[in-house]
C-alpha cells in the first residue's frame, strides 16, 4: 500500500473534502435563498421574493428547493397575476428537469388543468390527459391524485366518454374518501350516471353527497338537483298554476318578454319596455348590463358574466354590441362546454357557431325555432318546420328525433321557447294544432314528463318566454298584462 | 497465573466435597492407628495426605475442616517430636499451625509440655494476645474491619489494630490497640443501647417485610434447632419458619409492620407506643400468613390463544377457573395474529372472568440517531404512545436494543403485527421526523411529523384508534331528503319492506314515535333501535326489521392507518366465520389495493364467496377482482374480462353500501373497454 508523506496529507485531505464543502455551501446557499423569497412573497414583495427564487433556481437547480420554488412561481402567475400561459414554462421545466421530486405530482396535475382549460375542441384535451394520467401513474400515493382522476373524468365526460368519466369521478371519491375534491367528485358521477340512463343510482349518489359532506357546495347543488328529479321524473304532478308571481304580484313590469335562469337559481328578467334586463333577488329588480333593446336571448358564461343576444348583436356584459354576421332572427343561442356560442337564427338553415377565439362557422342544421344547452353538453333544438325537436350531441350532431305532438294526446305546431333546468329537464313553451299553447316537460331522453294547456292552467295572456327554477317550478310571462306566472 | 489459581480454587473445592467422607476417615483412622496400634508412620502418612488435601485451601475452609486441618497439624506435630529423624520438623508443624490460627489451643492432653511451651513461644514471636469482653453479649467482631467470630481471646500480629464491636438496638464501640512482643491487652465492650430491635420469624419463608410502609427486605431461610422452643408450641417443624430476620432499629413509637408474601393474604401488626419504652429486644411469635387465591377464566372467540399471567404461561384458551394467588397481574393472551392485555387483579376467594378479544400489536422499534432540539420529549412521548391507544397493544422498545435488531427479532419471533421507527430527517438543522408505520410484511406508510409542535403523536394516536364502521343498520330502504317533505322519501323498497306496507314515493315521518326530519336522523334511530323500527308513513304505522348490511373499507382516508387495519381485518377475519368471514377478506382485499398489492388482493378475492346477491355482496366481489386483474396488465386480460362478466350476474350489486352505485353498469362499462 502507497502511503502519502505526512507534508501532502493536508492539502489532498482538503482536495477530497472541497467537493463536500461546495455541496454543502450550495445548500446551504438554497435554503438561504428559498427562505428570503418565502419571507418577500409572504409580505406580498412579490418581485423580490421572484427575483430571489430565480437566483436560486440559477444558483442551485439541484437544490431541493428548486422543484417547490417552480410549483410556487406556478401558482404565482396563476394565483395572482391571472396568467396561466406565463405559469406554463414553470411547469414544463418541473416536468421535464425534476420528475422524481414529490413536487412534480402537482406540477403535473397543474399543468393538465391548464391545458384542459385552453382546450378549444376534444381533441386538445389530449395533451391534458396525458399530464393526469402521468400523476396517476408515477405518483399513485399522492394527494393529488383524487383531483387527477376529477379532471381526468371531465375530459373524457367532454370527450363524449360518459363511461370513462364516470369510471374517473367514482375513483376520485371512492379511492380517497376525504380527498377535498370528492363532493365535485360525487356530484359529477351523480350527473355521469343520469347521463347514462341511470336515475336511481343517481339520485342515491346525491344524497351520499348530502350526507357525507352537508356544508359542501356540491350538497347544495345535490339538493335543489334531487328535488328537480325527483319532482319532473318521479312524481310528475300535473302541472298547476300557482298564480301570479311572486306574491301574487301583477302589474309590477313592464312588458316582459324574455326570462332565463340566472346561475344563483334566481330570474333574470328582460323587460322590453324599459330596454333592460334585470335580476329579480327576492322581490328586488336589479338592472344587469347596459340598455339592451331588441333582447331575444338571455345566457350566462361560466366566466359569471351575462351575455345578452339582441336584435343588433351580442352584449358580453358592459362592452359594447358585438355584431353577429348576417344573423338578423335570432331565435335560440347556447354556450358550449369550449366557450363557443351556437347561434341559432329563425331565417338559417344552419347553426352558427363563434368560438372563443377564432373565426365563426356553420354547422348544417334545420332552421332553428329555439335553442337551448343540455348539461350534459348536447342541445336541444325545435325545428317548426320539421316539428321536431332535435336532441343533439356536443357536435351538433342530432341524437335522437322527437316529433312535436309524441305521448300527447293531440300535436302542436310550434314551439315558442325553450328552457333547461340544469337537471336534463326541458320545458318547451308550444302552440298551434289541435293541443294549443301549452307548456311541454320533457326528460334529457326525450320522453315527456308533464304537459298542460293555457287553458287548462287558466292562463290566457300572451306568453312569450318561460324559465325553470330550482324548486321544480315554470316560470311564465305575459307580455300583454305585465305579469309572471309559476306553474308547479 | 493469579487467574489460573483462581480458576482451579473451585475445581479444589469441588474435588475437597467429593473426597469429603474418606478425608474425613483417613483423619479418624489416623487417630486410630497411632492410638490402639501405635503406628506412627502410619499415622502420619495418613495426617499428611489430609493436611496435603487441606491446606492449599485453608483460606476458604469452612470452621469444622478449619478445625480438622488444625488437629492435623497439632497430631504431625506431636508424631513427628517423637521421632528422632523427624523431630525438626516438629517445629515446622507448630509454625503452620500457628499461621493458619494464632488462637488455636493445642491439645494438652496429646501435646508434651515442651512442645505446648515451644508452641506457645513461637506464637509469641508473631503475636500478642488481647482479651476481650462484651456487654451485651450476641454482637459483631470487626478486626481492622474484618468480621470475627466474637470470642474472649485474640492473637493478633503485631502493630495497630482497629477493634469494632457492633449490635443491633446499641450504638458501635471501636479500640485501637497498638501491639508489641509479649504484650496482653484487654479490651472490654460496653454498649450503648440506642433503640429496640425486633426478631421475626414467617411462616412462609421468603415473605417480604415493611416498616411503616418501607421495604426491609425478605424473612428467608430455615428456621435452625434453635427456634424448636418457638415452632414446637405451635405445632411446626423448627425448619417451617424461616430464619429469623431482625429489625434492627425500632424507636420509641407507634410502628406498623406488614408482611407480604405471593399467594398469601398479607398481615399488619399494628405495634403501640409503649412497645419501645423502655428500649429491648424482643422476639415475636411466628408470624403466620394466610394462603390467598381467587380464580380466573379466560375466553375467546378467536383460536389459538394462550394465557400468560406476569409472564408465566397458564396453557391455551380457554382457561376455566384457574386457582390463581390473589395479587395483581398482567395478563397477556397471545394469538396468532395479536395480543389481548390487561392489568388484573385476582381477589382472595373470588372468580374473575374476561373475555379476550385480540388487538394488533403495535412494536415501537427505537428512535434513529440524530441530534435535535426536542429529542428528549420525543423519545418519551414515544414511548408512552401506548397510553393513548385504544385499539393496538403496544410494546415498548427493548433497552438497548437497536432497531434492526428488534425488528429482525419481531420477524422471527412474530411477537407483533406492526412496527413503528421513528427516522430524523437528515437536514442542515432537524426539522422533521419522519414515522414509519408498517405491517411485518412490509405494508407501509410514513408521515413527518415536526418535534417541537405540541402534539407530535396526536394524529397517529387518532389514527390508531380510529377503526371503520363495517356494516351498518339498514331497513331495506333507499331514501332520499327531498325538500318541502316532512321527513325521508321513500325512493325505492325491498320486497320485505314493500310486504311490510311501504308505500314508494312517500316521506316517512316517525320512527319509533319520534318525528324523523332527515335520511341521518332516521339512520341514527335504526342504529340505536334493536330488532325493528317503527314507522309512520301517510297515517300508517308499520315495523321493520333491522338488518345489518356490509360496508366498505373506506380508502384514502387520512384519518385511517392502514397497516394496523389491514392488522385488525386479519384478526377480525380469525374470529368470523360464514359470509361475515368473507366480508373482512374482501376489506382485506381491498386494503391491499390501498397499498397496490393487486396479486394479494386477487389471491384473497378468488377464495372470497358471499352468499348474498344485494348490495356488498358477490357481485362486488367479481368485480373487484377484475379491477385487481386489470392493474396486474394485459396478461390478465382474459381473467379480467372472465370476472367483470361474472359481476354482471348480480344486478343488485353495488360499491361502497348498500345504497352505493350498482356494480352492473360498471362491469358493462369495463368489459366494453376491454373489447
Amino acid at each position: 500500500m502507497h502511503v502519502l508523506s505526512p507534508w501532502l496529507r493536508t492539502p489532498v485531505a482538503l482536495l477530497c473534502a472541497a467537493p463536500l464543502l461546495a455541496q454543502s455551501q450550495e445548500a446551504d446557499l438554497s435554503e438561504r435563498l428559498y427562505f428570503s423569497g418565502d419571507r418577500a412573497y409572504a409580505a406580498k414583495a412579490y418581485k423580490e421574493a421572484l427575483d430571489t427564487w430565480s437566483q436560486l433556481l440559477q444558483a442551485a437547480p439541484k437544490s431541493s428547493h428548486a422543484p417547490r420554488v417552480l410549483l410556487r412561481m406556478a401558482h404565482h402567475q396563476l394565483d395572482v397575476e391571472h396568467k396561466p400561459e406565463a405559469a406554463l414554462p414553470f411547469l414544463e421545466r418541473l416536468r421535464t428537469d425534476y420528475i422524481k421530486a414529490p413536487e412534480a405530482a402537482e406540477g403535473l396535475l397543474l399543468r393538465g388543468t391548464l391545458l384542459a382549460r385552453q382546450a378549444q375542441r376534444p381533441g386538445d384535451l389530449k395533451d391534458a390527459m396525458a399530464e393526469f394520467n402521468r400523476v396517476l401513474d408515477l405518483f399513485p400515493q399522492s394527494p393529488a391524485c383524487s383531483e387527477a382522476r376529477l379532471q381526468l373524468g371531465r375530459a373524457w365526460r367532454d370527450q363524449g366518454n360518459l363511461g370513462r368519466a364516470l369510471e374517473c369521478f367514482l375513483d376520485a371519491f371512492h379511492l380517497q374518501e376525504d380527498s377535498p375534491v370528492a363532493p365535485q367528485a360525487m356530484l359529477e358521477a351523480a350527473l355521469s350516471m343520469d347521463a347514462l340512463g341511470d336515475l336511481p343510482s343517481c339520485l342515491k349518489l346525491l344524497q351520499r353527497l348530502r350526507t357525507k359532506a352537508p356544508e359542501s357546495p356540491e350538497a347544495q347543488e345535490a339538493s335543489w338537483r334531487t328535488l328537480l328529479l325527483v319532482r319532473h321524473r318521479l312524481q310528475k304532478t300535473p302541472l298547476r298554476n300557482e298564480g301570479p308571481w311572486p306574491a301574487g304580484r301583477t302589474k309590477w313590469l313592464k312588458t316582459p318578454t324574455v326570462l332565463a335562469t340566472a346561475p344563483d337559481g334566481e330570474l333574470l328578467i328582460f323587460q322590453n319596455d324599459l330596454d333592460h334586463v334585470f335580476h329579480l333577488r327576492g322581490a328586488e329588480l336589479l338592472p344587469q348590463g347596459p340598455p339592451a333593446p331588441g333582447t331575444r336571448i338571455l345566457l350566462n358564461h361560466p366566466s359569471g358574466q351575462l351575455w345578452i343576444l339582441t336584435k343588433a348583436g351580442l352584449i358580453k356584459g358592459d362592452a359594447p354590441v358585438m355584431p353577429l354576421g348576417a344573423l338578423s332572427a335570432v331565435s335560440g343561442a347556447a354556450l358550449d362546454r369550449w366557450g363557443t356560442l351556437w347561434v341559432a337564427d329563425a331565417k338559417t338553415p344552419a347553426l352558427t357557431l363563434f368560438p372563443a377565439e377564432g373565426t365563426p362557422r356553420t354547422v348544417a342544421s334545420p332552421t332553428a325555432t329555439a335553442l337551448v344547452p343540455l348539461s350534459t353538453g348536447g342541445f336541444v333544438m325545435a325545428a317548426d318546420a320539421d316539428r321536431k325537436l332535435l336532441f343533439l350531441d356536443a357536435e351538433g350532431q342530432p341524437r335522437f328525433i322527437i316529433p312535436y305532438g309524441k305521448d300527447l294526446p293531440t300535436a302542436f305546431r310550434t314551439v315558442t321557447a325553450l328552457a333547461t333546468d340544469g337537471a336534463g329537464q326541458v320545458a318547451a313553451l308550444v302552440d298551434g294544432g289541435d293541443y294549443g299553447e301549452g307548456i311541454v316537460i320533457l326528460g334529457p331522453d326525450g320522453a315527456l314528463l308533464r304537459q298542460a294547456t293555457l287553458k287548462a292552467l287558466g292562463i290566457s295572456g300572451r306568453i312569450t318566454s318561460l324559465a325553470m327554477d330550482r324548486d321544480g317550478g315554470i316560470i311564465l310571462c305575459d307580455r300583454r298584462n305585465d305579469v309572471l306566472f309559476r306553474l308547479k | 497465573m493469579r487467574l489460573r489459581v483462581l480458576l482451579c480454587l473451585p475445581l479444589l473445592c469441588l474435588s475437597l466435597m467429593a473426597q469429603d467422607p474418606a478425608l474425613r476417615d483417613t483423619f479418624t483412622q489416623a487417630k486410630a492407628l497411632w492410638a490402639t496400634a501405635g503406628d506412627r508412620e502410619g499415622a502420619t502418612t495418613r495426617l499428611d495426605s489430609v493436611v496435603a488435601a487441606l491446606a492449599p485451601q485453608a483460606l476458604g475452609l469452612s470452621p469444622e475442616w478449619l478445625q480438622m486441618l488444625c488437629e492435623s497439624y497439632n497430631w504431625l506435630a506431636v508424631l513427628d517430636d517423637r521421632s528422632a529423624q523427624n523431630k525438626p520438623r516438629a517445629q515446622v508443624r507448630l509454625q503452620a499451625l500457628i499461621d493458619l490460627n494464632p488462637d488455636y489451643e493445642v491439645d494438652k492432653a496429646l501435646t508434651s509440655q515442651r512442645l505446648a511451651a515451644l508452641f506457645e513461644r513461637l506464637k509469641g514471636e508473631k503475636f500478642a494476645l488481647v482479651k476481650l469482653s462484651y456487654a451485651p453479649e450476641g454482637g459483631r467482631l470487626l478486626v481492622d474491619g474484618k468480621a470475627q467470630a466474637p470470642t474472649t481471646r485474640k492473637h493478633l500480629p503485631f502493630g495497630p489494630h482497629k477493634l469494632s464491636y457492633l449490635r443491633a438496638g446499641h450504638g458501635p464501640s471501636e479500640v485501637t490497640l497498638e501491639l508489641g512482643p509479649k504484650d496482653v491487652k484487654e479490651v472490654a465492650f460496653k454498649l450503648t443501647r440506642t433503640a429496640s430491635t425486633l426478631t421475626i420469624y414467617t411462616q412462609p419463608s421468603d415473605v417480604e417485610v415493611l416498616l411503616d410502609g418501607k421495604s426491609l427486605g425478605y424473612a428467608t431461610g430455615k428456621g435452625g434447632p434453635e427456634t424448636a422452643s418457638i415452632a414446637l408450641p405451635l405445632g411446626l417443624r423448627p425448619e417451617d419458619l424461616s430464619a429469623p430476620f431482625v429489625i434492627a432499629e425500632v424507636m420509641p413509637g407507634k410502628h406498623r409492620v406488614e408482611f407480604r408474601a405471593p399467594c398469601f393474604r398479607p398481615r399488619v401488626l399494628e405495634l403501640g407506643a409503649e412497645f419501645g419504652s423502655p428500649m429491648a429486644d424482643h422476639t415475636l411469635e411466628p408470624v403466620r400468613l394466610e394462603a390467598s387465591k381467587g380464580t380466573l377464566s379466560v375466553t375467546s372467540n378467536w383460536p389459538g390463544g394462550e394465557l400468560f399471567l406476569s409472564g408465566q404461561s397458564l396453557g391455551p384458551l380457554p382457561v376455566l377457573k384457574a386457582q390463581v394467588c390473589s395479587g395483581p397481574y398482567e395478563l397477556l393472551v397471545r394469538f396468532p395474529g395479536g395480543g389481548f392485555s390487561r392489568h388484573i387483579s385476582v381477589d382472595q376467594g373470588k372468580a374473575q372472568e374476561l373475555v379476550a378479544r385480540p388487538k394488533p400489536r403495535l412494536a415501537f422499534l427505537g428512535l434513529e440517531a440524530g441530534d435535535f432540539t426536542g429529542r428528549t420529549r420525543l423519545q418519551s412521548q414515544l414511548e408512552t404512545l401506548g397510553e393513548r391507544l385504544e385499539q393496538v397493544a403496544f410494546l415498548a422498545p427493548r433497552p438497548g436494543e437497536a432497531p434492526k435488531e428488534a425488528l429482525a427479532r419481531l420477524k422471527a419471533s412474530h411477537e407483533a403485527e406492526l412496527v413503528l421507527l421513528a427516522t430524523p430527517v437528515p437536514d442542515k438543522v432537524i426539522r422533521y421526523v419522519e414515522l414509519s408505520l408498517a405491517t411485518l410484511d412490509g405494508e407501509e406508510e410514513r408521515m413527518l411529523l415536526k418535534p417541537l409542535e405540541e402534539d407530535p403523536l396526536g394524529i397517529l394516536a387518532a389514527r390508531l384508534n380510529r377503526l371503520p364502521r363495517l356494516t351498518q343498520a339498514d331497513l331495506g330502504l333507499s331514501l332520499l331528503d327531498l325538500p318541502g317533505e316532512p321527513g325521508p322519501w321513500v325512493l325505492s323498497a325491498s320486497e320485505a319492506a314493500l310486504k311490510a306496507g311501504i308505500q314508494v314515493g312517500q316521506p316517512l315521518v316517525l320512527a319509533n314515535g319520534k318525528p324523523i326530519l332527515s335520511v341521518a336522523s332516521l339512520l341514527a334511530e335504526a342504529e340505536a333501535a334493536s330488532g325493528t323500527l317503527a314507522l309512520s308513513q301517510g297515517g300508517t304505522t308499520l315495523n321493520l326489521p333491522i338488518h345489518q348490511e356490509a360496508l366498505e373499507l373506506p380508502l384514502g382516508s387520512s384519518g385511517l392507518s392502514y397497516p394496523a387495519l389491514l392488522a385488525q381485518l386479519r384478526l377480525l377475519y380469525a374470529g368470523a366465520k360464514g359470509d361475515a368471514a368473507n366480508q373482512v377478506r374482501l376489506n382485506l382485499a381491498l386494503t391491499y389495493m390501498q397499498f397496490r398489492k393487486f396479486d394479494k388482493a386477487v389471491e384473497l378475492l378468488r377464495e372470497t364467496r358471499i352468499s348474498t346477491t344485494v348490495g356488498i355482496s358477490q357481485g362486488t366481489v367479481d368485480y373487484y377482482t377484475g379491477i385487481c386483474f386489470l392493474h396486474l396488465g394485459s396478461t390478465y386480460q382474459a381473467e379480467a374480462t372472465q370476472a367483470f362478466r361474472q359481476a354482471l350476474k348480480y344486478p343488485q350489486s353495488t360499491l361502497l353500501g348498500p345504497d352505493g352505485p350498482l356494480v352492473g353498469p360498471l362491469a358493462k362499462l369495463a368489459l366494453e373497454e376491454l373489447k
